[in-house]
Protein backbone atom coordinates (compact mmCIF):
# COMPACT_ATOMS: atom_id res chain seq x y z
CA UNK A 1 0.00 0.00 0.00
CA UNK A 2 1.38 3.83 -0.88
CA UNK A 3 0.87 5.43 2.06
CA UNK A 4 2.77 8.70 0.91
CA UNK A 5 0.51 11.37 0.50
CA UNK A 6 1.07 13.86 -2.05
CA UNK A 7 2.22 17.75 -0.88
CA UNK A 8 0.78 20.59 -1.69
CA UNK A 9 2.48 22.32 -4.66
CA UNK A 10 4.68 25.02 -2.86
CA UNK A 11 6.11 28.32 -4.46
CA UNK A 12 9.60 28.74 -5.13
CA UNK A 13 10.42 32.27 -5.19
CA UNK A 14 12.88 33.80 -7.50
CA UNK A 15 15.20 37.41 -7.02
CA UNK A 16 11.80 39.01 -8.50
CA UNK A 17 9.40 37.69 -6.43
CA UNK A 18 11.20 37.27 -3.10
CA UNK A 19 9.97 40.46 -1.20
CA UNK A 20 6.53 39.45 -2.25
CA UNK A 21 7.23 36.30 -0.26
CA UNK A 22 9.24 37.95 2.82
CA UNK A 23 6.24 40.31 3.23
CA UNK A 24 3.67 37.14 2.79
CA UNK A 25 5.47 36.01 6.25
CA UNK A 26 4.69 39.13 8.11
CA UNK A 27 0.42 39.10 6.55
CA UNK A 28 1.78 42.04 4.36
CA UNK A 29 0.41 42.15 0.82
CA UNK A 30 2.68 43.62 -1.31
CA UNK A 31 2.23 44.33 -5.29
CA UNK A 32 4.33 45.92 -7.76
CA UNK A 33 4.02 49.09 -8.62
CA UNK A 34 4.86 51.28 -12.03
CA UNK A 35 5.29 54.76 -11.30
CA UNK A 36 5.79 55.67 -15.20
CA UNK A 37 2.26 53.97 -15.77
CA UNK A 38 0.52 54.86 -12.68
CA UNK A 39 -0.50 51.17 -12.34
CA UNK A 40 -0.12 47.56 -10.02
CA UNK A 41 1.08 44.49 -11.85
CA UNK A 42 0.16 40.91 -10.88
CA UNK A 43 1.73 38.13 -10.49
CA UNK A 44 5.09 40.07 -9.94
CA UNK A 45 7.59 40.59 -12.88
CA UNK A 46 11.12 41.88 -13.54
CA UNK A 47 9.94 44.14 -16.01
CA UNK A 48 6.23 46.23 -16.07
CA UNK A 49 4.75 44.79 -18.66
CA UNK A 50 3.19 48.93 -19.77
CA UNK A 51 6.80 50.21 -20.24
CA UNK A 52 9.15 47.45 -20.66
CA UNK A 53 11.23 48.47 -17.92
CA UNK A 54 12.45 47.65 -14.21
CA UNK A 55 11.50 50.33 -12.96
CA UNK A 56 9.26 49.13 -10.56
CA UNK A 57 8.64 49.56 -6.78
CA UNK A 58 6.95 47.55 -4.43
CA UNK A 59 3.78 48.81 -2.32
CA UNK A 60 1.63 47.35 0.82
CA UNK A 61 -1.94 46.79 -0.44
CA UNK A 62 -5.11 47.42 1.46
CA UNK A 63 -6.08 43.33 1.02
CA UNK A 64 -9.36 44.58 0.23
CA UNK A 65 -11.34 43.41 -3.14
CA UNK A 66 -13.99 42.37 -4.94
CA UNK A 67 -15.22 38.30 -5.74
CA UNK A 68 -15.00 38.63 -9.67
CA UNK A 69 -16.03 35.15 -10.08
CA UNK A 70 -14.78 31.37 -8.06
CA UNK A 71 -15.23 27.88 -8.41
CA UNK A 72 -15.70 25.12 -5.98
CA UNK A 73 -13.52 22.15 -7.06
CA UNK A 74 -14.89 19.12 -6.52
CA UNK A 75 -11.93 16.73 -8.10
CA UNK A 76 -8.90 17.86 -6.04
CA UNK A 77 -5.18 18.25 -7.64
CA UNK A 78 -3.04 16.01 -5.75
CA UNK A 79 -2.08 17.59 -2.17
CA UNK A 80 -5.63 19.06 -1.95
CA UNK A 81 -7.61 15.64 -1.53
CA UNK A 82 -8.11 16.71 2.41
CA UNK A 83 -10.08 19.85 2.09
CA UNK A 84 -12.07 19.16 -1.25
CA UNK A 85 -14.17 20.52 -1.89
CA UNK A 86 -12.48 23.73 -1.49
CA UNK A 87 -13.07 27.39 -2.95
CA UNK A 88 -11.15 29.11 -5.38
CA UNK A 89 -11.81 32.78 -6.04
CA UNK A 90 -10.69 35.14 -8.21
CA UNK A 91 -10.45 38.89 -6.53
CA UNK A 92 -10.44 42.16 -8.37
CA UNK A 93 -8.18 43.84 -5.89
CA UNK A 94 -8.81 47.55 -4.95
CA UNK A 95 -5.43 48.69 -6.28
CA UNK A 96 -6.09 47.70 -10.02
CA UNK A 97 -5.00 43.80 -10.24
CA UNK A 98 -6.72 40.67 -10.12
CA UNK A 99 -5.17 37.60 -8.06
CA UNK A 100 -6.24 34.03 -7.75
CA UNK A 101 -6.41 32.90 -4.35
CA UNK A 102 -8.31 29.93 -1.83
CA UNK A 103 -11.83 30.93 -0.21
CA UNK A 104 -12.04 30.81 3.61
CA UNK A 105 -13.78 31.30 6.78
CA UNK A 106 -16.95 31.97 4.70
CA UNK A 107 -20.55 30.88 4.43
CA UNK A 108 -22.80 29.77 1.09
CA UNK A 109 -23.82 33.25 0.92
CA UNK A 110 -20.51 34.66 0.58
CA UNK A 111 -19.47 32.91 -2.18
CA UNK A 112 -21.19 35.32 -5.19
CA UNK A 113 -19.62 37.57 -7.31
CA UNK A 114 -19.74 41.27 -5.80
CA UNK A 115 -18.61 39.94 -1.88
CA UNK A 116 -16.10 41.98 -0.23
CA UNK A 117 -13.75 40.30 0.76
CA UNK A 118 -10.11 40.91 2.48
CA UNK A 119 -7.31 39.08 2.77
CA UNK A 120 -6.18 36.50 5.04
CA UNK A 121 -3.00 34.06 5.88
CA UNK A 122 -2.07 30.58 5.49
CA UNK A 123 1.77 29.68 7.32
CA UNK A 124 1.96 26.05 4.65
CA UNK A 125 5.76 25.77 5.30
CA UNK A 126 8.47 27.06 7.14
CA UNK A 127 9.33 29.26 4.63
CA UNK A 128 5.54 30.02 2.83
CA UNK A 129 2.77 31.92 4.32
CA UNK A 130 -0.06 31.85 1.09
CA UNK A 131 -2.56 34.50 0.78
CA UNK A 132 -6.06 33.71 1.02
CA UNK A 133 -9.23 35.74 1.12
CA UNK A 134 -12.10 35.98 3.53
CA UNK A 135 -15.73 37.89 3.75
CA UNK A 136 -14.94 41.32 4.37
CA UNK A 137 -17.87 41.44 7.02
CA UNK B 1 -3.91 43.67 -42.15
CA UNK B 2 -2.42 41.97 -45.32
CA UNK B 3 -4.01 38.60 -46.29
CA UNK B 4 -1.03 36.12 -47.45
CA UNK B 5 -3.80 33.40 -48.25
CA UNK B 6 -5.37 35.47 -50.81
CA UNK B 7 -3.71 34.68 -54.25
CA UNK B 8 -5.10 30.88 -53.78
CA UNK B 9 -1.18 29.79 -54.60
CA UNK B 10 -1.11 26.89 -52.23
CA UNK B 11 -3.40 24.38 -51.50
CA UNK B 12 -4.08 21.53 -48.21
CA UNK B 13 -4.02 18.09 -50.82
CA UNK B 14 -4.63 15.15 -48.38
CA UNK B 15 -4.96 14.56 -44.82
CA UNK B 16 -4.86 11.86 -42.73
CA UNK B 17 -5.81 11.07 -39.32
CA UNK B 18 -5.85 7.96 -36.62
CA UNK B 19 -8.78 5.89 -34.66
CA UNK B 20 -8.40 8.06 -31.32
CA UNK B 21 -7.57 5.55 -28.85
CA UNK B 22 -7.30 5.63 -24.67
CA UNK B 23 -4.11 4.37 -23.71
CA UNK B 24 -3.20 3.47 -26.90
CA UNK B 25 -0.07 2.21 -25.95
CA UNK B 26 1.74 4.24 -28.99
CA UNK B 27 4.26 7.18 -28.83
CA UNK B 28 3.65 10.27 -30.51
CA UNK B 29 6.02 8.33 -32.93
CA UNK B 30 4.29 5.85 -33.84
CA UNK B 31 0.72 7.49 -34.34
CA UNK B 32 2.83 10.42 -36.63
CA UNK B 33 3.98 7.51 -38.62
CA UNK B 34 0.91 5.24 -38.78
CA UNK B 35 -0.90 9.01 -39.86
CA UNK B 36 2.15 9.74 -42.89
CA UNK B 37 1.45 6.16 -44.12
CA UNK B 38 -2.07 7.24 -45.23
CA UNK B 39 -1.29 10.39 -46.45
CA UNK B 40 2.12 8.69 -48.85
CA UNK B 41 -0.37 6.08 -49.15
CA UNK B 42 -3.02 8.59 -51.04
CA UNK B 43 -0.71 10.49 -52.96
CA UNK B 44 2.03 8.09 -53.62
CA UNK B 45 4.52 10.60 -52.43
CA UNK B 46 7.51 9.15 -50.34
CA UNK B 47 9.32 10.55 -47.41
CA UNK B 48 11.98 11.80 -49.75
CA UNK B 49 9.53 14.00 -51.20
CA UNK B 50 8.13 16.12 -47.83
CA UNK B 51 11.02 18.63 -47.82
CA UNK B 52 8.77 20.64 -45.14
CA UNK B 53 7.44 19.79 -42.38
CA UNK B 54 5.39 21.35 -38.98
CA UNK B 55 4.34 19.91 -35.65
CA UNK B 56 3.18 20.64 -32.09
CA UNK B 57 4.50 20.34 -29.09
CA UNK B 58 3.78 16.75 -27.59
CA UNK B 59 2.68 16.27 -24.14
CA UNK B 60 3.58 12.37 -23.91
CA UNK B 61 7.56 14.30 -25.20
CA UNK B 62 7.34 18.15 -24.18
CA UNK B 63 10.34 17.83 -21.89
CA UNK B 64 12.46 16.53 -24.80
CA UNK B 65 14.24 19.72 -26.61
CA UNK B 66 14.79 17.87 -29.55
CA UNK B 67 11.43 16.30 -30.24
CA UNK B 68 10.88 17.47 -33.64
CA UNK B 69 14.25 16.56 -35.30
CA UNK B 70 13.82 13.35 -33.54
CA UNK B 71 10.38 13.07 -35.32
CA UNK B 72 11.61 13.38 -38.67
CA UNK B 73 14.36 11.16 -38.16
CA UNK B 74 11.52 8.47 -36.95
CA UNK B 75 9.53 9.39 -40.36
CA UNK B 76 12.35 9.32 -42.52
CA UNK B 77 12.23 12.96 -43.76
CA UNK B 78 14.75 15.47 -44.46
CA UNK B 79 13.19 18.86 -44.55
CA UNK B 80 14.60 21.97 -45.73
CA UNK B 81 12.06 24.02 -43.41
CA UNK B 82 11.13 22.71 -39.97
CA UNK B 83 8.72 24.19 -37.59
CA UNK B 84 7.13 23.50 -33.84
CA UNK B 85 4.66 25.53 -32.61
CA UNK B 86 3.71 25.63 -29.28
CA UNK B 87 0.10 27.50 -29.01
CA UNK B 88 -1.18 24.72 -27.10
CA UNK B 89 -4.29 23.96 -28.80
CA UNK B 90 -3.51 26.55 -31.39
CA UNK B 91 -0.73 24.76 -33.06
CA UNK B 92 -2.34 22.77 -35.25
CA UNK B 93 -3.52 26.16 -37.48
CA UNK B 94 -0.34 27.82 -36.59
CA UNK B 95 1.68 25.41 -38.48
CA UNK B 96 -0.93 25.28 -41.39
CA UNK B 97 -0.29 29.11 -42.34
CA UNK B 98 3.29 29.28 -41.11
CA UNK B 99 3.76 26.38 -43.79
CA UNK B 100 1.81 28.37 -46.11
CA UNK B 101 4.13 30.84 -45.76
CA UNK B 102 6.70 28.53 -46.51
CA UNK B 103 5.58 27.27 -50.05
CA UNK B 104 4.60 30.74 -50.57
CA UNK B 105 8.60 32.16 -50.00
CA UNK B 106 10.34 28.92 -51.54
CA UNK B 107 11.31 27.48 -48.55
CA UNK B 108 10.23 23.94 -49.28
CA UNK B 109 7.73 22.75 -52.05
CA UNK B 110 6.02 19.73 -50.13
CA UNK B 111 4.92 20.53 -46.57
CA UNK B 112 3.44 17.59 -43.78
CA UNK B 113 1.43 19.72 -40.64
CA UNK B 114 1.24 16.80 -38.87
CA UNK B 115 0.10 16.49 -34.86
CA UNK B 116 0.54 13.98 -32.88
CA UNK B 117 0.46 13.05 -29.24
CA UNK B 118 -0.21 10.01 -26.48
CA UNK B 119 -0.77 11.96 -23.58
CA UNK B 120 -3.07 8.55 -22.03
CA UNK B 121 0.11 6.40 -22.77
CA UNK B 122 3.22 8.09 -21.91
CA UNK B 123 3.02 11.49 -19.66
CA UNK B 124 6.52 13.55 -20.30
CA UNK B 125 4.76 17.17 -19.88
CA UNK B 126 5.67 19.97 -17.79
CA UNK B 127 4.59 23.68 -17.17
CA UNK B 128 6.38 26.10 -16.29
CA UNK B 129 6.13 30.28 -16.42
CA UNK B 130 3.58 31.73 -13.50
CA UNK B 131 1.60 28.53 -13.26
CA UNK B 132 4.52 26.95 -10.33
CA UNK B 133 4.43 30.15 -8.34
CA UNK B 134 1.24 31.85 -8.77
CA UNK B 135 -1.62 28.68 -9.69
CA UNK B 136 -0.81 25.24 -8.84
CA UNK B 137 0.02 26.51 -5.05
CA UNK B 138 -3.86 27.34 -4.88
CA UNK B 139 -4.98 23.75 -6.23
CA UNK B 140 -6.65 24.81 -8.87
CA UNK B 141 -7.90 21.90 -10.97
CA UNK B 142 -6.14 22.90 -13.80
CA UNK B 143 -8.09 24.08 -17.33
CA UNK B 144 -11.28 22.87 -15.70
CA UNK B 145 -10.94 25.32 -12.67
CA UNK B 146 -9.83 28.18 -15.16
CA UNK B 147 -13.12 26.98 -17.19
CA UNK B 148 -15.35 27.16 -13.92
CA UNK B 149 -14.35 30.64 -13.01
CA UNK B 150 -14.88 31.55 -16.40
CA UNK B 151 -17.96 30.26 -16.55
CA UNK B 152 -19.56 31.43 -13.69
CA UNK B 153 -18.36 35.14 -14.92
CA UNK B 154 -20.47 34.33 -18.02
CA UNK B 155 -23.16 33.32 -16.32
CA UNK B 156 -23.09 36.68 -14.19
CA UNK B 157 -22.76 38.99 -16.97
CA UNK B 158 -24.84 37.22 -19.81
CA UNK B 159 -28.06 34.94 -19.92
CA UNK B 160 -26.64 30.85 -20.02
CA UNK B 161 -28.72 28.29 -20.63
CA UNK B 162 -27.95 24.46 -19.46
CA UNK B 163 -29.81 23.15 -22.04
CA UNK B 164 -28.27 24.90 -24.86
CA UNK B 165 -24.89 23.97 -24.17
CA UNK B 166 -26.65 20.14 -23.38
CA UNK B 167 -28.06 20.53 -26.74
CA UNK B 168 -24.37 21.06 -28.48
CA UNK B 169 -23.26 18.13 -26.57
CA UNK B 170 -25.79 16.00 -27.88
CA UNK B 171 -25.26 17.07 -31.43
CA UNK B 172 -21.33 17.04 -31.56
CA UNK B 173 -22.21 13.28 -29.86
CA UNK B 174 -24.41 12.37 -33.12
CA UNK B 175 -21.18 13.26 -35.39
CA UNK B 176 -19.28 11.11 -33.36
CA UNK B 177 -21.94 7.82 -33.33
CA UNK B 178 -20.98 8.77 -37.03
CA UNK B 179 -17.21 9.09 -36.92
CA UNK B 180 -15.63 5.72 -37.07
CA UNK B 181 -12.18 7.38 -36.12
CA UNK B 182 -14.15 8.68 -32.54
CA UNK B 183 -13.27 7.40 -29.34
CA UNK B 184 -15.19 4.00 -29.72
CA UNK B 185 -16.17 4.47 -25.92
CA UNK B 186 -18.13 8.14 -26.88
CA UNK B 187 -19.93 6.32 -30.18
CA UNK B 188 -23.23 6.13 -28.00
CA UNK B 189 -25.86 8.70 -28.25
CA UNK B 190 -26.59 11.57 -25.62
CA UNK B 191 -29.50 13.22 -24.34
CA UNK B 192 -30.05 16.89 -22.74
CA UNK B 193 -30.36 15.00 -19.36
CA UNK B 194 -27.24 13.20 -19.45
CA UNK B 195 -25.15 16.37 -20.11
CA UNK B 196 -27.39 17.95 -17.22
CA UNK B 197 -27.01 15.02 -14.77
CA UNK B 198 -23.22 14.56 -15.22
CA UNK B 199 -21.29 15.36 -12.48
CA UNK B 200 -19.40 18.74 -11.40
CA UNK B 201 -15.78 18.86 -11.91
CA UNK B 202 -15.08 22.58 -10.86
CA UNK B 203 -18.36 25.00 -10.66
CA UNK B 204 -20.01 25.13 -12.55
CA UNK B 205 -18.13 23.36 -14.95
CA UNK B 206 -19.94 19.62 -15.42
CA UNK B 207 -17.83 16.41 -16.72
CA UNK B 208 -19.63 16.78 -20.26
CA UNK B 209 -18.83 20.23 -20.46
CA UNK B 210 -15.01 18.80 -20.82
CA UNK B 211 -13.04 16.98 -23.26
CA UNK B 212 -11.00 13.77 -21.95
CA UNK B 213 -7.47 13.05 -23.32
CA UNK B 214 -6.74 10.29 -26.11
CA UNK B 215 -4.34 9.61 -27.78
CA UNK B 216 -3.86 9.97 -31.45
CA UNK B 217 -2.64 11.77 -35.23
CA UNK B 218 -3.82 13.93 -37.71
CA UNK B 219 -2.34 15.99 -40.17
CA UNK B 220 -2.61 17.60 -43.65
CA UNK B 221 0.11 18.11 -47.22
CA UNK B 222 0.13 21.47 -48.37
CA UNK B 223 1.62 22.33 -51.52
CA UNK B 224 1.66 25.08 -54.14
CA UNK B 225 -0.93 24.74 -56.63
CA UNK B 226 1.46 23.80 -59.74
CA UNK B 227 3.24 21.51 -58.19
CA UNK B 228 -0.32 20.01 -56.80
CA UNK B 229 -0.77 18.64 -60.38
CA UNK B 230 2.31 15.99 -59.98
CA UNK B 231 -0.22 14.56 -57.01
CA UNK B 232 -1.88 11.32 -57.33
CA UNK B 233 -5.19 12.28 -56.55
CA UNK B 234 -4.74 15.73 -54.59
CA UNK B 235 -7.40 17.50 -53.45
CA UNK B 236 -7.82 21.94 -53.82
CA UNK B 237 -8.47 22.95 -50.41
CA UNK B 238 -7.88 26.43 -49.97
CA UNK B 239 -6.36 28.36 -46.59
CA UNK B 240 -8.07 31.51 -47.28
CA UNK B 241 -7.96 33.55 -44.45
CA UNK B 242 -6.19 33.17 -41.40
CA UNK B 243 -5.81 35.61 -38.30
CA UNK B 244 -4.14 34.87 -34.94
CA UNK B 245 -3.97 36.81 -31.08
CA UNK B 246 -1.66 35.73 -28.87
CA UNK B 247 -1.56 36.65 -25.02
CA UNK B 248 -4.71 38.38 -25.69
CA UNK B 249 -5.25 41.73 -23.09
CA UNK B 250 -1.91 40.57 -22.22
CA UNK B 251 -1.27 44.32 -20.41
CA UNK B 252 -4.33 44.55 -19.02
CA UNK B 253 -4.87 44.07 -15.33
CA UNK B 254 -8.12 43.83 -14.78
CA UNK B 255 -10.06 42.89 -18.12
CA UNK B 256 -13.16 41.08 -18.67
CA UNK B 257 -12.77 37.06 -18.69
CA UNK B 258 -15.29 36.33 -20.93
CA UNK B 259 -13.53 38.49 -23.91
CA UNK B 260 -11.38 36.35 -25.36
CA UNK B 261 -9.12 36.90 -28.77
CA UNK B 262 -11.98 36.02 -31.31
CA UNK B 263 -13.43 39.41 -30.87
CA UNK B 264 -10.43 40.17 -32.77
CA UNK B 265 -9.25 37.29 -34.85
CA UNK B 266 -12.86 36.10 -35.85
CA UNK B 267 -14.03 39.07 -37.52
CA UNK B 268 -10.63 39.76 -39.09
CA UNK B 269 -10.47 36.35 -40.41
CA UNK B 270 -14.03 36.58 -42.34
CA UNK B 271 -13.27 40.38 -43.86
CA UNK B 272 -9.94 38.68 -44.86
CA UNK B 273 -12.03 36.37 -46.89
CA UNK B 274 -14.75 38.87 -47.44
CA UNK B 275 -17.03 36.43 -45.56
CA UNK B 276 -19.68 37.04 -43.48
CA UNK B 277 -20.89 34.93 -40.57
CA UNK B 278 -24.09 33.75 -42.65
CA UNK B 279 -21.80 32.60 -45.62
CA UNK B 280 -19.98 30.09 -43.54
CA UNK B 281 -20.95 26.58 -44.29
CA UNK B 282 -19.89 24.46 -41.59
CA UNK B 283 -17.98 25.15 -38.52
CA UNK B 284 -15.52 23.07 -36.76
CA UNK B 285 -14.44 25.34 -33.13
CA UNK B 286 -11.77 24.60 -31.01
CA UNK B 287 -13.91 22.85 -28.06
CA UNK B 288 -11.73 21.70 -25.08
CA UNK B 289 -15.09 22.82 -22.99
CA UNK B 290 -18.31 24.03 -24.10
CA UNK B 291 -18.66 27.32 -22.83
CA UNK B 292 -15.45 28.46 -25.18
CA UNK B 293 -17.38 27.10 -28.30
CA UNK B 294 -20.62 29.46 -27.29
CA UNK B 295 -18.20 32.12 -26.20
CA UNK B 296 -16.58 31.62 -30.18
CA UNK B 297 -20.31 31.66 -31.57
CA UNK B 298 -20.49 35.23 -30.18
CA UNK B 299 -17.15 37.18 -30.82
CA UNK B 300 -16.59 35.99 -34.24
CA UNK B 301 -20.29 37.30 -34.92
CA UNK B 302 -22.43 34.03 -35.43
CA UNK B 303 -24.56 35.50 -33.27
CA UNK B 304 -25.07 38.72 -30.41
CA UNK B 305 -22.67 38.85 -27.37
CA UNK B 306 -24.90 37.36 -24.90
CA UNK B 307 -27.10 35.53 -27.29
CA UNK B 308 -25.24 32.32 -27.51
CA UNK B 309 -27.67 30.43 -25.40
CA UNK B 310 -30.30 31.50 -27.80
CA UNK B 311 -28.63 30.91 -30.88
CA UNK B 312 -27.79 27.67 -30.18
CA UNK B 313 -31.50 26.67 -28.95
CA UNK B 314 -32.55 28.37 -32.39
CA UNK B 315 -30.28 26.67 -34.89
CA UNK B 316 -29.79 23.01 -35.18
CA UNK B 317 -26.32 22.45 -34.97
CA UNK B 318 -25.80 18.69 -35.87
CA UNK B 319 -24.57 17.85 -39.38
CA UNK B 320 -28.00 18.35 -41.40
CA UNK B 321 -28.31 21.42 -39.65
CA UNK B 322 -28.34 25.15 -41.07
CA UNK B 323 -24.57 25.38 -39.21
CA UNK B 324 -23.56 22.65 -38.64
CA UNK B 325 -20.59 22.66 -35.49
CA UNK B 326 -17.74 20.01 -35.07
CA UNK B 327 -19.92 16.95 -37.53
CA UNK B 328 -17.14 14.30 -36.60
CA UNK B 329 -17.84 15.07 -32.49
CA UNK B 330 -14.99 17.68 -32.36
CA UNK B 331 -12.99 17.02 -29.40
CA UNK B 332 -15.34 16.52 -26.57
CA UNK B 333 -17.06 13.75 -28.23
CA UNK B 334 -14.40 12.34 -30.29
CA UNK B 335 -11.68 12.34 -27.72
CA UNK B 336 -8.64 15.48 -27.56
CA UNK B 337 -5.44 14.04 -28.50
CA UNK B 338 -3.51 15.93 -26.22
CA UNK B 339 -1.71 18.93 -28.07
CA UNK B 340 -2.44 17.37 -31.82
CA UNK B 341 -6.21 18.17 -30.74
CA UNK B 342 -6.56 21.27 -33.04
CA UNK B 343 -5.79 19.17 -35.72
CA UNK B 344 -9.00 17.16 -35.36
CA UNK B 345 -11.20 20.08 -36.26
CA UNK B 346 -9.11 20.79 -39.26
CA UNK B 347 -8.97 17.64 -40.56
CA UNK B 348 -12.77 17.31 -39.86
CA UNK B 349 -12.93 20.62 -42.08
CA UNK B 350 -11.23 19.09 -44.65
CA UNK B 351 -12.67 15.92 -45.24
CA UNK B 352 -15.98 17.08 -44.92
CA UNK B 353 -14.64 20.05 -48.05
CA UNK B 354 -13.42 16.60 -50.17
CA UNK B 355 -17.34 15.22 -49.50
CA UNK B 356 -15.55 12.08 -47.67
CA UNK B 357 -17.57 12.34 -44.65
CA UNK B 358 -19.32 9.16 -44.98
CA UNK B 359 -23.02 9.02 -43.21
CA UNK B 360 -22.14 12.85 -41.14
CA UNK B 361 -21.65 14.69 -44.69
CA UNK B 362 -23.23 18.12 -45.07
CA UNK B 363 -24.66 18.79 -48.05
CA UNK B 364 -23.01 22.10 -49.06
CA UNK B 365 -19.14 22.31 -48.06
CA UNK B 366 -18.24 24.94 -50.33
CA UNK B 367 -15.83 26.52 -47.17
CA UNK B 368 -15.36 25.90 -43.11
CA UNK B 369 -14.26 28.06 -40.59
CA UNK B 370 -11.84 26.30 -37.95
CA UNK B 371 -10.62 27.65 -35.24
CA UNK B 372 -7.81 27.09 -32.33
CA UNK B 373 -7.36 27.94 -28.64
CA UNK B 374 -4.33 27.68 -26.70
CA UNK B 375 -3.45 27.54 -22.90
CA UNK B 376 -5.22 29.22 -19.89
CA UNK B 377 -3.40 32.29 -18.59
CA UNK B 378 -3.61 34.26 -15.11
CA UNK B 379 -7.08 35.79 -14.57
CA UNK B 380 -7.65 36.49 -18.06
CA UNK B 381 -9.53 34.57 -21.11
CA UNK B 382 -7.13 32.26 -22.91
CA UNK B 383 -3.44 33.26 -24.36
CA UNK B 384 -4.43 32.23 -28.27
CA UNK B 385 -7.25 32.47 -30.47
CA UNK B 386 -6.83 31.68 -33.81
CA UNK B 387 -9.52 31.52 -37.05
CA UNK B 388 -8.94 30.37 -40.14
CA UNK B 389 -11.17 29.91 -43.30
CA UNK B 390 -11.03 27.19 -45.99
CA UNK B 391 -12.88 27.07 -49.25
CA UNK B 392 -12.79 25.29 -52.79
Amino acid sequence: MNTKKAQRPLPQPTETTRPFWNAANEHKLMLQYDPDSRCYQFYPRMTSVKTGKRNLEWRQASGKGTVFSFTDTYVPVAGFEDIAPYALVMIDLDEGVRILANYKNYKSEHMKIGQRVRVTWEKVSDDITMFAFEPDV
Amino acid sequence: MKNHMAARDVAIVAYGETKIERRSGKTPYELAAICMEEILGKTGLKPADIDGFATNVAHSDSINQYYTTYLCDYLGLTPRWMQVSDHGGGAALAGLSRAVMAVQAGQCEIALVLCSDSPTTVWRGANGGFRLEWWDPTGIQGPPGGFGLLMHRYMAQYQLESKALGKLAVAQREGAVLNPLAFEGFRKPLTIQDYLDSRVISTPLRLLDCVMWCDGAAGVLVTSVERAKKIKGAKRIFPTAYSEIVNFNGREAQPDITESGFSVVGPEALQKAGLKPSDIRQFQPYDDFLIAEMIQLEQIGFCRRGQGSEFLLNTDVSYRGTLPINTGGGQISAGQIGLASGMTNLVEAVRQMCGEAGERQITDPRNAMVTGIGIIPYGRNWYVSIAAILEH
